[in-house]
């Protein structure tokens, strides 16, 4: 399975490497094709809490006191024709399981239009545009590293591998303060969504998922036992197991450019009976999100996400209803940038297997303080806390209860 | 760039040091009394009067923090515009206006031609990158234009003669026709506007609230 991934992904990176060169050769103005990269190297305090990610059952992205690369990313923007363009982001990230490829890959339609309402379209492999949070380019904070709750799980867990449809109107040209915009989207794949938050609950990191990625959890024995759950200790979030087509729809509502609503309805649609070889299953995920920001003045914003869904797999071997809300304050002084966001998650179940237990909950606070040296370089420390619990640590003869807390000491440069 | 800028202060100084000019005063109040900022005043002159020579300029509509600087540009008919971006990213700036239609995409660092101006009127530009984006180039026919300040004036130099003096302001709902006067410039004059309908909606907090951490 690994030597599978590794193919896999040097099919991505020869796809992106040949991409580039035929935008950069074939595209006739070569200012047309904007290629951009952003690479950030981190110092880490951290609590010995073992991570997720090495099958522990940590929410944090570092259970060491380390250092390393935090993100390293290119991102592109070819435009093939004055309507079309390419969108890619490409990673390297020195953990997980998948080290190099795609976190976004696809083709943004957005043609001129005279008229007050206009159409747009995107298809490929992209994030919707639930979070008011991951503005940056690759779908980065500009505010924290760690990121809240629920970004974090769209980010491991989430992609739409499908077609979105949008009917916008911007306010200006109306003359009217108030801009909207309709999205709906349909996708396959993202089947297996809500395997990690129903087993390892809400986590907090900026560990974005790639292409054909694997996230690890705890080897939960009843998760893993042959004769019970029968489910690896990881999940592969972007498989296709049932060919049924998932959808959203969503509203984005602006005044003038200082205040922004989001609503979103997400349903996957997957068959909580599929089941692929590697034992994962189908996860009927469903979803509200409401995103907000309100900028007090030129420098202060209020940002704020609410989640509010449920999730099945099998018979009923695992039902969760899932609750997630977050309300950060950031302001700039001058080149300093300087965010605190309060976290909050909880994951409750309501299934046929009390033994397999899925309930988990807790708080986060996470400061962060960022300095633009100039425009490549920019230097950040952050402090994060969090206190969790999950039942299913007393499975793994772990305390349910952990205090987790993480300083990190993040120089950037972006081009 | 600083080669266009120079072009461009050289035109306007151009109207100011002409010999026979007379300065005319004017004054573009609101139906409440308040100051039209940045409305396009221009005098138009009747067949007899000298027309100073028309010297072409590039004028010059830039993109700054993800906005048009300026909001309001008057250009006169025959002259060019230059589109620089002074963003690090990249904007598609388009016109649907019967007056000029045109698309530039415009790259980091890129250097687009200037365009061609040829017909009075209204040109409306958006960003199909940046929705909120929007200015206008408001094309007149003669060399003696300007735009009134913080307080509703400016004062324009004109040679003696007689004029069509003309107003123009996105948020002005009178009729255009109906706000000209007819003045017959002999000596330094003054001349006021007042409007009659109310101004529509100052939509100018959209440039004040948008940044690079706006949107998505």
């Amino acid at each position: 399975m690994i030597a599978n991934h590794s193919f896999k992904n040097r099919i991505v990176i020869i796809s992106f490497v040949l991409a580039l060169l035929l935008a950069v050769n074939v595209m006739p103005p070569a200012a047309a094709n904007q290629v951009g990269g952003i690479v950030q190297v981190y110092i880490a305090n951290t609590d010995d809490w073992q991570s997720y990610q090495n099958h522990g059952t940590g929410i944090l992205r570092q259970d060491d006191n380390v250092a390393g690369i935090q993100q390293a990313l290119l991102h592109t923007n070819i435009d093939v024709t004055s309507s079309v363009s390419l969108n890619a982001v490409a990673h390297y990230y020195p953990d997980g399981e998948q080290q190099l490829g795609f976190s976004q890959l696809s083709m943004q339609y957005k043609p001129l239009s005279p008229n007050k309402i206009k159409f747009k379209a995107r298809a490929g492999f992209f994030y919707p545009r639930l979070s008011l949070e991951n503005v940056d380019d690759g779908w980065l904070s500009p505010y924290t590293y760690t990121q809240s709750a629920i970004n974090s799980w769209v980010g491991e867990e989430m992609r739409t591998l499908g077609l979105e449809f949008s009917i916008y109107s911007p306010g200006r040209a109306r003359r009217s303060p108030w801009s909207w915009e309709v999205v709906a989207a349909t996708f396959k794949g993202n089947d297996p969504l809500g395997t990690i938050i129903s087993w390892r609950g809400f986590a907090m990191h900026d560990r974005q998922s790639l292409n054909n990625d694997r996230v690890n959890f705890a080897a939960y024995p009843t998760v893993i036992d042959t004769d019970f759950i029968w489910h690896p200790d990881y999940v592969e979030p972007f498989h296709e197991l049932d060919q049924r087509w998932g959808f959203y729809t969503g509203l984005h509502f602006r005044y003038f450019n200082q205040t922004s609503l989001r609503y979103y309805y997400y349903d996957n649609q997957a068959d909580p009976l599929a089941v692929n070889s590697q034992r994962l299953y189908g996860w009927r995920t469903k979803f509200h999100s409401l995103s907000f920001q309100h900028k007090l003045d030129n420098n202060t914003r209020l940002i704020s996400q609410l989640m509010s869904g449920s999730t099945v797999m099998g018979l009923k071997y695992v039902y969760v209803d899932f609750d997630a809300w977050y309300l950060m304050l950031s302001h700039q002084v001058s080149q300093h940038r300087i965010s605190v966001r309060y976290d909050r998650f909880i994951v409750s179940e309501d299934d046929i297997f009390p033994t397999d237990m899925n309930n988990s909950d807790g708080y986060g606070l996470t400061l962060a303080w960022r300095y633009d040296l100039n425009d490549n370089w920019q230097l950040g420390l952050e402090q994060h806390f969090n206190k969790n619990s999950a039942q299913n640590r007393a499975q793994l003869d772990l305390p349910v209860d952990a205090n987790q807390q993480q300083t990190l000491l993040v120089a950037q440069f972006r081009w | 760039m600083k080669f266009i800028k120079k072009i461009f202060w050289l035109g306007s100084a151009f109207v100011c040091i002409n010999a026979q000019a007379i300065p005319v005063t004017f004054d573009v109040i609101s139906n409440q009394d308040s100051p039209v900022f940045q409305t396009v005043v221009y005098l138009e002159p009747d067949g007899e009067v000298e027309i100073a020579e028309s010297k072409k300029q590039v004028a010059v509509m830039d993109q700054v923090d993800r906005q048009f600087m300026p909001h309001i540009l008057a250009v006169q008919k025959g002259n060019k515009v230059v589109f620089p971006n002074s963003d690090s990213i990249k904007h598609h700036v388009y016109s649907f206006s019967p007056a000029k239609q045109f698309e530039l995409k415009l790259y980091k660092g890129s250097d687009a031609e200037p365009l061609l101006f040829e017909n009075q009127g209204e040109v409306e530009l958006g960003c199909n990158v940046h929705d909120w984006m929007l200015a206008y180039i408001w094309v007149v026919d003669t060399p003696y234009f300007a735009k009134t300040d913080q307080n509703g004036k400016v004062t324009i130099d004109v040679p003696s003669g007689n004029y069509r003096v003309k107003v123009w302001h996105p948020r002005i709902q009178d009729d255009l026709e109906g706000l000209t006067q007819e003045v017959s410039i002999n000596a330094p004059t003054n001349v006021s506007f007042r409007l009659k309908q109310k101004l529509l909606q100052d939509l100018s907090f959209y440039e004040q609230a948008a940044d690079k951490l706006t949107d998505y």
